[in-house]
């Protein structure tokens, strides 16, 4: 069952979520359409990660360094576009602000030993990306767990990806990891060996550890994000005054292509029949735009 | 009559005071008209009697115009009596039997005017007002006098108007027409003249029936008229041909940069700005009319305009000519905006065979000239891509990659892999220069350049929250960018907005493609049901594509007959007079598309109304005619439209005549310019740098030397310039090449061959295209820019040798010699290729931007090419110790283009230099485009 509260996103202005077609105004354009930089945001932060410097020219593979930010950011919205695709159970996302490399989490359990549970984590992704180590998964308030750290909340995600490998390891799949956790308990080489013991040795204390465990998680959930990040997932009471009229958005809007391309309002054009590759195959020959 | 009346109203003094009550009125009234009665009846009236006349029916006309309706709509007295009397016919007759000049005319002309848009009450629905101002508008169809033209089409475009509001008088307009023996709704009639004409008054009449075309699309009958009644469609159409006659063949080309007609250069053309209205009435026809009036002018465009006047305009004896014509063609096909027009336009480009090559090959071929034509072409084809057109994207370059026989078969899976780690936009970029090294170019250099790759295309950067779904992750990357540039770390920042530009121009292409048949990834279409051959239909079903996709005409249409060319010898002369457009449409018939008929039917009988047309025309060229109907009928209108039509046409029949002649004549000259100047060229031509050498000699025609035996006629003057051109380029080529090319001398020849071997000519040229499609690729044969095989197209070409098709080979030749290439032809060849990678089929994306794909050794693919420019540019800056700072110079030149910023001169004829800037940027723009089809392409959508 959902307690009533409404998470989001904390935003600092009037900044809208984007599902719902209506996009932020596009900045003025410049009278002669020339390119510039926007100003820069007056939140700005240096990057959590600080930037190689002082690299030669040339990486190994023959690509000019000064590009590696931008394959990298591109690797990562490719990744994120993966989870978005894969439509997780219970599993929300949102990178963060500052950073790529940082994506804030929430996960939700619906039923099992970890019922109700709502559990806040981040995600840190190493900055040599997808070539480095698997990414990080830590949990806000660690949970009850044996593969959780008692101490840091972090999950041992390593157990599931002893190495890395570009092309086949994705992000969306240590986020799946970390739901499947709380339905198919592990003890092996656990993190926290108090649950892994209990969980072996005494079920009935291990749950009921498990509930108070959960019962914690859910009453700091309208605490202030620990990462203080535009971007950082917030929950707050339910505010019909607030949160009624986001719900009903939620349930009624599609996306439509249409929404998603707005303001470039191309129509291409085709009179090729389906199954064809004969132009000017369609049998009305009337206009088909 | 009623200028008096008019002009007094005008002056703001009413003749009626307000107030005055209606009875009084009444009384007046009836007075004035027993009056005039009296002097109406008398055979010779006396001069002032007919003053007296003019005074009283101007008062009586504003008494009728402020009277105001009776009770629920009745009419008012003084209306019931104008009925009842029908006062206004007897006028009308009464000024008929006087002398009816062009200012009684025009008198009464405006006294309707005035009443039709005035009066307080409906005039036109009662008879005795509609019939005497229908044989007003008919006596006065065929006066000359611009006056009277002018209030005519002022009055008939108000009549519109009040059909337009009020389309229950359209019954009435027709009802009185069949009383008068016709059975035409007059006012369109009337119109049709004026379609073509310039001006207010042209542009008043176009108004006038586009308001009554808005009207066909409700209501049935006005369409089923416009469609079988009348010659709107075919006056409209090959009124076009008359208008693109008179447009000049040769264009002043203002520089060496120009390569399309842009709105400031047409504006200062009187005759094309006339085409042009009228292209965008048959536009704005096509949108609003019925689809049945839509459909008969589309048919007659294709068959009155395009095939019988572009297609060969489109082949004419110079450069000059056919650049001219390619530039009206892009023109047109940029001003075009209804699908159904802009269908017309594409079916004949893509499907017309002009002495049995397709427009779309020709076209293709001639990118490859050196000349301006190449460039003109070129920006057409910028023109075409930028449609998002799924017919022209499968002809050009689809229906080469869907057999998917391009890449190795192990291969066919990466079609729609997703470049997840940006893999081949690094491998792009790592082919920039080490001159142009992002780490090498000072910063503040580096903030800018990026302005040096807008191309003219207007749009601004919002980098930051430029990712709808995930917006936040491009915040995350402009603060890398910021702070990485803070840092002094040189981060390219201009690449941001290719990113940008990349996002814009792939979205918007998916969103357009939305429309498409099918996905083309390798699956869909399926690429074993495209083998080979599969897709090359014989020439007859192409045809048949032509004829099936022209509309059904409402009209009864001319039956099956034999293409123009085989007509029956024995024609008379006069017959020949009439444009044969008309019933040059054969194919147009339901029933003709198809195998079971054979090829060749004995003409049939053309329809009546072209048979009447035809007729009428000819008895004014013989000067018989006579006025057989009255002038009220609809005949004598489109005896006027045919007359000028008639005038028309056989202008363009001598001038048509004139060039067949020639062409016959100079037959052999015209093949090197259709194909053979890109067959001929050698590969060395290009390669060697030599265009410079060329150019001058080239385009200055006057300094050739002929060898052609009969050079007395301005025909072969015309093509004496073009052999001249042509055998200027093999002697630039011997020399460069070192007599190497064994295949060119036979070439040579073939353009000095006497007239009387034509026939002979026109088989060999035949016979060069297949053995060109017979060719196989050799290796060296595919790296050579200027193969053969550009130019065989879809002629017979043996789908066997892995083959991307020849607007890819042309363009990817053009790349090739970038270095060579002028600056402007560099940036539209880039622009081409960055709007084909833009596009989001997998089958092109792979083919363009996929460096992980293995192609089939045969097939040259975009990164091979990239790489063999980066070569040379390698090659280049190590042999000149100046280049790094020529390099910088290019991209100050180009930046001072764009803005005030001053710069130190630098030659254009440093293309080697200005083309490696322009890599360098077009390398970014590629990486970018990308990395954005990596994540644009893959973003969830809700179904």
């Amino acid at each position: 069952m959902l307690p009533f509260f409404f998470f989001s996103l904390q935003r600092s202005d009037n900044e809208e979520q984007s599902g719902h077609g209506e996009q932020r105004a596009s900045p003025a354009r410049l009278p002669f359409g020339k390119k510039q930089l926007p100003p820069i945001p007056k939140n700005a932060a240096p990057i959590t990660k600080p930037v190689t410097t002082g690299t030669p020219a040339q990486s190994a593979n023959g690509t000019h360094a000064s590009y590696g930010p931008f394959y990298l950011e591109y690797s990562l919205l490719a990744e994120f576009t993966l989870v978005i695709k894969q439509k997780l159970p219970g599993i929300y996302v949102q990178p963060s602000y500052k950073s790529a490399l940082m994506w804030f989490g929430v996960i939700f359990i619906r039923h099992g030993l970890y019922q109700d549970g709502v559990f806040k984590f981040t995600v840190y992704i190493p900055d040599n990306y997808p070539d480095g180590e698997c990414p990080k998964l830590v949990f806000d308030i660690p949970v009850f767990h044996p593969l959780v750290d008692p101490v840091s909340g972090e999950l041992d995600v390593r157990r599931a990806f002893t190495k890395w490998r570009r092309n086949h390891n994705h992000i969306w799949q240590v986020l799946m990891y970390a739901r499947t956790i709380f339905y198919k308990i592990n003890t092996v080489e656990p993190l926290n060996p108090e649950a892994a013991v209990l969980y072996d040795k005494d079920v009935h204390l291990f749950k009921s550890k498990v509930v108070d465990s959960v019962k914690l998680c859910n009453s700091h959930l309208f605490d202030q994000p620990k990462i203080d990040d535009p971007y950082a997932i917030s929950f707050s009471p339910w505010n019909p005054a607030v949160h009624e009229e986001a719900k009903e958005r939620m349930f009624t809007y599609k996306r439509r292509p249409e929404d998603h391309h707005k303001g470039t309002q191309v129509s291409g054009l085709s009179w090729v029949k389906p199954g064809s590759t004969q132009p000017f195959s369609k049998e009305d020959g009337s206009p088909q735009s | 009559m009623a200028s008096m009346v008019a002009s007094g109203n005008r002056d703001g003094q009413p003749l009626v005071p307000k107030g005055v009550d209606p009875e009084t009125c009444m009384i007046v009234f009836k007075n004035h008209w027993a009056q005039v009665v009296k002097i109406l009846e008398k055979h010779d009236p006396l001069r002032n009697e007919a003053n007296a006349v003019q005074n009283y029916v101007e008062h009586m006309l504003f008494l009728l115009m402020e009277e105001d309706s009776g009770q629920a709509g009745a009419m008012g007295p003084i209306l019931e009596f104008v009925v009842m009397e029908n006062v206004m016919e007897r006028l009308f007759v009464w000024s008929l039997r006087r002398e009816f000049t062009d200012d009684m005319k025009l008198e009464q002309l405006k006294m309707y005017e005035m009443l039709v848009g005035q009066a307080r009450q409906p005039l036109l629905h009662h008879k005795p007002i509609l019939r005497p101002l229908m044989m007003l508008l008919s006596s006065c169809s065929g006066t000359a006098a611009p006056q009277v033209e002018a209030e005519l089409v002022l009055l008939l475009n108000q009549l519109c108007c009040v059909l337009a509001k009020d389309p229950s008088i359209l019954e009435l307009f027709f009802h009185t027409s069949e009383d008068q023996g016709a059975t035409n709704f007059l006012i369109f009639s009337l119109l049709i003249p004026f379609i073509h004409r310039e001006g207010t008054v042209g542009q008043q009449a176009r108004d006038a029936l586009l308001l009554i075309m808005a009207l066909s699309a409700e209501n049935e009958r006005v369409a089923k008229h416009v469609a079988e009644n009348t010659y709107f469609c075919p006056v409209l159409a090959t009124g076009l041909s008359g208008l693109y006659s008179s447009l000049p063949t040769k264009l002043e080309v203002p520089n060496e940069e120009w390569h399309c007609l842009h709105k400031e250069d047409w504006l200062k053309m009187p005759s094309l700005v006339q085409f042009l209205n009228s292209l965008e009435f048959c536009n704005a026809v096509i949108q609003v009319a019925h689809p049945d009036i839509r459909d008969q002018l589309v048919g007659y465009i294709y068959n009155g305009f395009l095939v019988p006047v572009l297609a060969p305009a489109l082949h004419k004896l110079t450069l000059e000519e056919v650049m001219t014509t390619t530039a009206y063609l892009d023109l047109f096909l940029r001003s075009v905006t209804e699908p159904a027009l802009l269908q017309t336009f594409l079916s004949f480009i893509l499907l017309h065979r002009h002495e049995s090559v397709h427009i779309l090959d020709t076209l293709v071929s001639r990118i490859n000239t050196p000349f301006q034509l190449g460039t003109v072409s070129l920006a057409l084809f910028r023109t075409l891509i930028g449609l998002y057109c799924e017919d022209v994207m499968l002809q050009l370059v689809l229906r080469y990659l869907i057999p998917c026989n391009h890449m190795m078969l192990s291969q066919r899976r990466v079609v729609r892999e997703r470049d997840c780690y940006s893999v081949s936009a690094a491998k792009i970029l790592a082919l920039t220069p080490s001159c142009c090294s992002p780490d090498r170019s000072p910063p503040p250099l580096r903030q800018l350049d990026s302005i040096l790759f807008s191309k003219g295309i207007s749009c601004c950067v919002a980098v930051l929250h430029h990712f709808t779904p995930c917006s936040h992750m491009s915040n995350s990357l402009f603060l890398l960018c910021v702070s990485a540039a803070l840092r002094q770390i040189y981060l390219d920042v201009s690449y941001l907005h290719y990113l940008y530009d990349a996002r814009l121009s792939i979205s918007g292409c998916i969103q357009a493609c939305q429309v498409w048949s099918a996905l083309y990834d390798g699956e869909d279409p399926p690429p074993e049901k495209y083998q080979p051959g599969v897709l090359e239909e014989p020439a007859l079903t192409r045809t048949q594509m032509v004829l099936k996709r022209v509309p059904k005409p409402v009209a009864p249409r001319p039956q099956h007959r034999p293409q123009p060319n085989t007509e029956p010898p024995a024609v008379n002369q006069l017959e020949l007079e009439w444009d044969d457009s008309y019933d040059a449409c054969p194919v147009q018939t339901a029933e003709a598309p198809v195998e079971s008929k054979p090829p060749q039917q004995p003409p049939a009988e053309p329809p009546k109304h072209i048979q009447e047309m035809r007729k009428t025309a000819i008895m004014l060229v013989k000067g018989t005619y006579i006025e057989e109907n009255e002038f009220q009928d609809d005949v004598m209108v489109y005896d006027l439209v045919a007359k000028k039509d008639a005038r028309d046409v056989e202008r363009a029949k001598l001038k048509s005549r004139g060039s067949e002649s020639e062409s016959t004549q100079q037959g052999s000259a015209e093949l090197p310019l259709k194909n053979g100047l890109s067959l001929t060229l050698p590969p060395s031509l290009m390669a060697e740098n030599s265009m410079k050498t060329l150019e001058p000699k080239a385009t200055g025609q006057t300094d050739c030397k002929s060898n052609l035996q009969n050079n007395n006629t301005a025909a072969a003057e015309l093509g004496d310039d073009l052999l001249a051109q042509y055998e200027e380029l093999i002697r630039t080529l011997d020399s460069e090449a070192g007599g190497k090319q064994v295949k060119t001398d036979a070439e040579v020849k073939k353009p000095v061959a006497p007239a009387a071997e034509v026939e002979e000519e026109e088989e060999e040229e035949e016979m060069d295209f297949t053995s060109f499609s017979a060719e196989t690729p050799e290796p060296e044969k595919v790296q050579s820019p200027f193969g053969p095989k550009f130019c065989s197209g879809s002629v017979g070409r043996s789908h066997s040798v892995p083959f991307t098709g020849p607007f890819v080979s042309v363009l990817l030749s053009r790349m090739e010699n970038m270095l060579s290439n002028s600056l402007h032809v560099n940036l539209l060849l880039t622009g081409i290729l960055a709007q084909l990678a833009a596009y989001p089929q997998p089958l092109l994306r792979s083919f363009l931007l996929n460096t992980n794909l293995v192609f089939q050794p045969t097939v040259r693919s975009l990164y091979q090419v990239l790489a063999t420019v980066k070569h040379q540019i390698e090659e280049q800056a190590a042999s000149r110790k100046d280049f790094p700072e020529l390099i910088t110079a290019a991209q100050h030149w180009l930046l001072a283009r764009e803005t005030s910023f001053m710069a130190a001169a630098i030659s254009l004829d440093r293309t080697d230099v200005f083309a490696t800037v322009l890599f360098t940027e077009f390398l970014k723009e590629l990486a970018a485009i990308a990395q954005e089809h990596s994540i644009l392409s893959y973003i969830p959508m809700e179904e």
